[in-house]
């Protein structure tokens, strides 16, 4: 999910920021079997030995609207740079339309030739047949599981076949107010790192006057709790896509946390959606859980003196909540071979290049670039780096997303008091647990 | 209202034909095509989408029945809700927003129809938001009501006051989606009231004038009854139309804060379109459809039924 | 969506049988708008028409400021140094072509005019003016869907435009909309108020029937002719809902949906997204100014009972 949406969110819509927080809740439902996959076309050993064929435009969809789509632009251009004959024209459409364009599109035969999506979105839009395995760029580019992270990896399967090339990942962590931990007599050099420690700095806060750590019914559903849920051994749909674990004692447990936090006066009651980052970057709280992407509004926040680090461990395990961007392939009714070569080149150099877009926050999920001396320099990205092994991904199940609004209202009731938790979550679950049923047939079929 | 359909298809005095057998057919050859496809087949198909869970994508299309159906009316389904809650905000603009969208566009038309220099210019001006566009209006909107540097918000800061979040809290966000609406519509109406009231018989006021009747009175006996066609129609279409609310909370609230602002058609292309859940999406157009056929008649009953004798 | 009513989003639509006479009552009648006016209803109108023109001055205004300006807060009337970046950007952004959107708009409902109006004509005059089997069924059905609102239409129609390859394209503006019963039901009235001598001494000169309707019916039937081409045209132009979901190219869509992304792209950058709101508006104030009178009327008339 982009960052800006999250930082827009007291200015307009609360649904998209609601989509914006809860990109982790992405998942869902059931396997099944799917439409004959389209056979891509063997050319150029996907795309791992360049384009010399006539000059091609390219067209490249993603959902970066924020702060991080120029990012990405400057990336192209360099691409460009390097590949004179190759013209690629991005195209940033928010997420939510994005996945509702991108089918009538390759229904109409209009299909972009690349499309970033988060890894969440792969098993759905692979079911729906939107877009084709890519089988032949990994083996082309001769990429294995080993050049890349496991879990992100993984994650780009949908029934034994491989759809997408992972960009990034991005876990969320903790970011921490140097000034407001020193101002009520923390160490700012030693973020909390379990939960005892979190609470002894948010009793100093209470103490000193301050709301610590901000939680808003509105948003806390989203990477906050989830991270948490993760941490307690839980998950949000097991791997089989046939149960949500909205009501099980993981989830309870972690929204009891955080609805305590409210009533003890850690936090204000009826924070707005964004309130998290609004005191953090004012610094009138010390903590703020978020994305990597938050690294550059951080930077760029006048007067805040801060810091991030691996999410506490509020439960019992290392896990956290964690997103990825990957590169995914459109299927074409008319493929052009001389743009699916282009677009199978487009993605390698992406993924090989990806360095520059530790700029928009994101942890690059390619090895060999985490390793190089220019990925060093990001010193801050670097922490969040250091999670990749506590990525907790959605199992790859389509219908993913279609879940979430049953959980967001169900985390705004109980948050807000308007029902008790675990009744609000058990009904929650009920209906996802129908959504999921209903999907299960659906793309069963 | 359907005064003149007299018989089915009207009468055709002539017995002789004086075409070929095979004209009329070609005259509304093109329309019956347009007509099957787009308006008769549809209708008929959208009832078989309704009893399937319908994604256009997928080669299976499970057959369900009546279950989408059933679920709009099944308070534990998870259909229940986003469609209940767009009907009811639906019902709800409409509510708010049909008065004003009548009442402000007749006391425009009265105004306009006095006789006054420049009134032609004043009726163009009023009309003007209405060629603009729902995006245009939209958008000079959503800058004059920003919660933070909008210029409502920076009058009410200037005269002391406190700046309202006029789109991410309620009633302030239907406030701005009602305000908009009258702002950008207002004028159509009027002119059809225009219309209306420079139709009405000058012998009418003259007679009423005579019997001593006053400013009101004459308001009241000549042109009240003398509108109320005019009336009927206008409150019908525009009853319709803000049952059809889509582009103004689309464009200011996203359908928020929280689900506020979804509208019962937000509901259903998001089930439709965004869901890909199309077979629900039918349904609940329907369900919608019908809901509205029963306000209409209605409407039409109640003012039919204040005739005076 | 437009299958059945021209105007859609708000505004009224057009699922009343409306009628209008040949002459119009308004030209029967002379008008009534004798009542004396003071300096009262000048003040009253100017207000009024204030309340309208000072946004659209706003807007305008905005466009040449910087981004700060038309963010700062107590509001600045006049911008602090004058500039035409917002302009620049939006010219240069090319996922943003606001003139292509504005030309895609005229386009779209010029073409969703002509094809309405001609096509309810024909039909129109088939019903009015000659028998044949099925009339009565034709005749029935069109009022049935008369009473059907236009988003029963939706979901079914976005397959067809799939199945047709019509999604992202004009077509998908252009034609379904034309299917709507609204305008021939409304030239039906029309055509059955004209008086049939003329024709019968055009038939005893041995003219065939499209020389009757083209050198006949149409000429006679002008002002509802203008009625209809003006609500179609208005109702193709303010549609929203059915062109923000089957466009989705930058550079085919038209103002509806493209304005709505531009707004989604630069959120708090206001000048960009007034210049926008600008440059959409300003072609469309100079069109609507040379045809005022033809529109007014047009919507005038569509709410007039014979």
């Amino acid at each position: 999910m982009t960052t800006p949406d999250l930082v827009r969110l007291g200015r307009r819509t609360l649904l998209g920021a609601v989509a914006g927080a809860g990109a982790g809740l992405a998942l869902t439902a059931c396997g099944g079997t799917s439409g004959p996959p389209q056979a891509g076309p063997a050319t150029g050993k996907g795309g791992a030995e360049g384009y010399d064929g006539p000059n091609v435009e390219l067209q490249y969809w993603n959902g970066l609207t924020g702060g991080d789509g120029p990012v990405m632009k400057k990336l192209a251009q360099k691409f460009m740079d390097a590949h004179p004959k190759i013209k690629v024209t991005t195209t940033s459409i928010a997420w939510a339309d994005l996945f509702q364009k991108l089918p009538a599109a390759v229904q109409s035969g209009r299909a972009p030739d690349v499309c970033l999506m988060h890894t969440a979105d792969i098993a759905t839009n692979a079911a729906r047949r939107v877009v084709q395995p890519i089988d032949d760029v990994v083996a082309g580019a001769k990429l294995s599981a080993d050049d890349y992270a496991e879990l992100v990896w993984k994650a780009t399967f949908y029934q034994d076949k491989q759809y997408a090339i992972p960009l990034d990942i991005h876990p969320a962590g903790l970011y921490y107010n140097k000034k407001v931990l020193t101002q009520v007599g923390a160490d700012p050099t030693k973020p909390p790192t379990t939960k005892d420690e979190f609470l002894a700095v948010l009793d100093k806060c209470k103490s000193k006057g301050v709301k610590g750590y901000w939680v808003s019914a509105l948003s806390v559903g989203g990477l906050v709790a989830q991270s948490m849920i993760f941490q307690n051994g839980g998950y949000m749909i097991s791997d089989d896509g046939a149960k949500t674990g909205f009501g099980d004692q993981p989830a309870i447990d972690s929204i009891t946390f955080f609805k305590s936090l409210i009533d003890k006066d850690y936090s204000p009651k009826n924070a707005a959606g964004d309130g998290d980052w609004v005191s953090f970057s004012n610094s009138k709280a010390a903590f703020m859980i978020n994305g990597p992407w938050m690294v550059t509004p951080c930077k760029q926040a006048k007067g805040l003196d801060w810091g991030c680090a691996p999410i506490p461990v509020l439960g019992s395990q290392e896990q956290t909540w964690a997103g990825s961007h990957c590169f995914t392939l459109p299927r074409q009714t008319n493929q052009d071979k001389n743009k699916a070569t282009a677009a199978r080149v487009f993605v390698n150099w992406m993924s090989q290049n990806s360095v520059g877009w530790a700029e928009a926050g994101m942890v690059p999920a390619r090895k060999s670039v985490r390793e190089s001396a220019e990925f060093a320099q990001y010193t801050e990205v670097k922490q969040f780096e250091k999670m990749i092994d506590w990525a907790h991904f959605p199992p790859n199940v389509p219908g993913a997303g279609d879940t979430d609004p049953e959980w967001t209202k169900a985390i705004s009731l109980a948050v807000t008091g308007k029902k008790p938790i675990d009744q609000a979550l058990k009904d929650a679950a009920q209906k996802g647990d129908q959504i999921l049923a209903a999907n299960q047939k659906k793309y069963g079929g | 209202m359907s005064g003149r359909i007299t018989g089915l298809a009207g009468p055709v005095r002539s017995p002789l034909r004086h075409h070929h057998p095979v004209t009329p057919y070609l005259f509304v050859a093109p329309y019956v095509v347009l007509l099957l496809t787009f308006l008769v087949g549809p209708a008929v198909f959208g009832v078989w989408m309704s009893l399937h869970n319908w994604d256009f994508m997928l080669p299976g299309k499970p057959w369900v029945g009546l279950q989408n159906y059933r679920d709009l009316f099944d308070s534990s389904s998870v259909l229940f809700h986003p469609f209940w809650n767009g009907m009811k905000n639906t019902f709800l603009f409409v509510l708010m927003s049909v008065p004003f969208l009548v009442a402000i566009p007749l006391g425009l038309a009265l105004l306009l129809n006095r006789k006054f220099r420049g009134r032609t210019f004043f009726r163009a001006v009023v009309f003007t938001p209405f060629v603009l566009g729902v995006a245009v209006v939209g958008l000079v909107f959503g800058y004059l009501f920003d919660p933070e540097v909008g210029l409502v918000n920076g009058i009410l800061d200037g005269v002391g006051l406190p700046k309202v979040s006029w789109l991410s809290t309620q009633p302030q966000a239907w406030i701005t989606i009602t305000v908009m609406t009258i702002w950008w519509t207002i004028g159509f109406n009027a002119v059809i009231f225009l219309a209306g009231l420079q139709g009405l018989p000058e012998q009418l006021y003259e007679a009423a004038e005579l019997d001593g009747a006053g400013r009101w009175s004459q308001f009241r006996h000549v042109t009240v009854p003398g509108l109320r066609n005019v009336f009927l129609f206008v409150v019908t279409t525009t009853i319709l139309a803000s049952a059809n609310l889509f582009g103004q909370p689309y464009i200011l609230t996203k359908g928020g804060p929280g689900d506020s602002t979804t509208t019962a058609i937000m509901a259903m292309t998001n089930e439709g379109l965004r869901g890909f859940r199309m077979g629900s999406a039918a349904a609940m157009s329907y369900v919608l459809a019908l809901a509205l056929a029963i306000i209409s008649v209605a409407n039409f009953l109640i003012m039919r039924e204040r005739k005076p004798s | 969506m437009t299958t059945t009513s021209p105007i859609t989003g708000a505004g009224p639509g057009a699922s009343d049988p409306a009628s209008t006479e040949p002459g119009g009552p308004a030209r029967r009648r002379r008008a009534y708008s004798r009542t004396r006016v003071g300096p009262l209803t000048y003040v009253a109108m100017t207000v009024i028409s204030l309340i309208f023109i000072l946004p659209l001055l706003w807007m305008l205004l905005t466009t040449f400021k910087t981004e700060s300006d038309a963010r700062s807060i107590p509001i600045r009337v006049m911008p602090s140094e004058w500039t035409l970046r917002a302009y620049r950007l939006i010219f240069d952004d090319a996922a943003n072509p606001v003139y292509t959107w504005l030309i895609n708009s005229l386009v779209v409902s010029v073409l969703h005019m002509v094809l309405n109006v001609v096509v309810a004509a024909m039909a129109a005059y088939a019903l009015s003016r000659m028998t044949f089997r099925g009339r009565n069924l034709l005749f029935g059905t069109l009022i049935a869907t008369l009473f059907m609102p236009g988003f029963i239409f939706f979901m079914p129609n976005y397959l067809t435009m799939s199945k047709l390859g019509w999604l992202d394209s004009y077509w998908a503006l252009v034609v379904p909309g034309a299917a709507g019963a609204f305008g021939v039901f409304f030239l039906r009235q029309f055509f059955l108020a004209i008086p049939r001598e003329l024709e019968e001494s055009a038939l005893i000169d041995g003219a065939n029937s499209w020389t009757i309707f083209t050198r006949i019916m149409l000429p006679l039937s002008k002002p509802a002719l203008v009625t209809l081409a003006v609500l179609s045209f208005l109702g193709a132009w303010n549609d929203f809902v059915w062109p923000v979901f089957v466009l989705f190219s930058p550079d085919r869509m038209t103002l509806a949906p493209g304005l709505a992304t531009l707004y989604g792209a630069y959120t708090t950058d206001y000048p960009v997204v007034m210049a926008g709101a600008t440059l959409a508006a300003i072609p469309v104030l100079i069109l609507y100014v040379v045809v005022q009178r033809y529109v007014i009327e047009g919507v005038a008339n569509s709410g007039l009972k014979g």
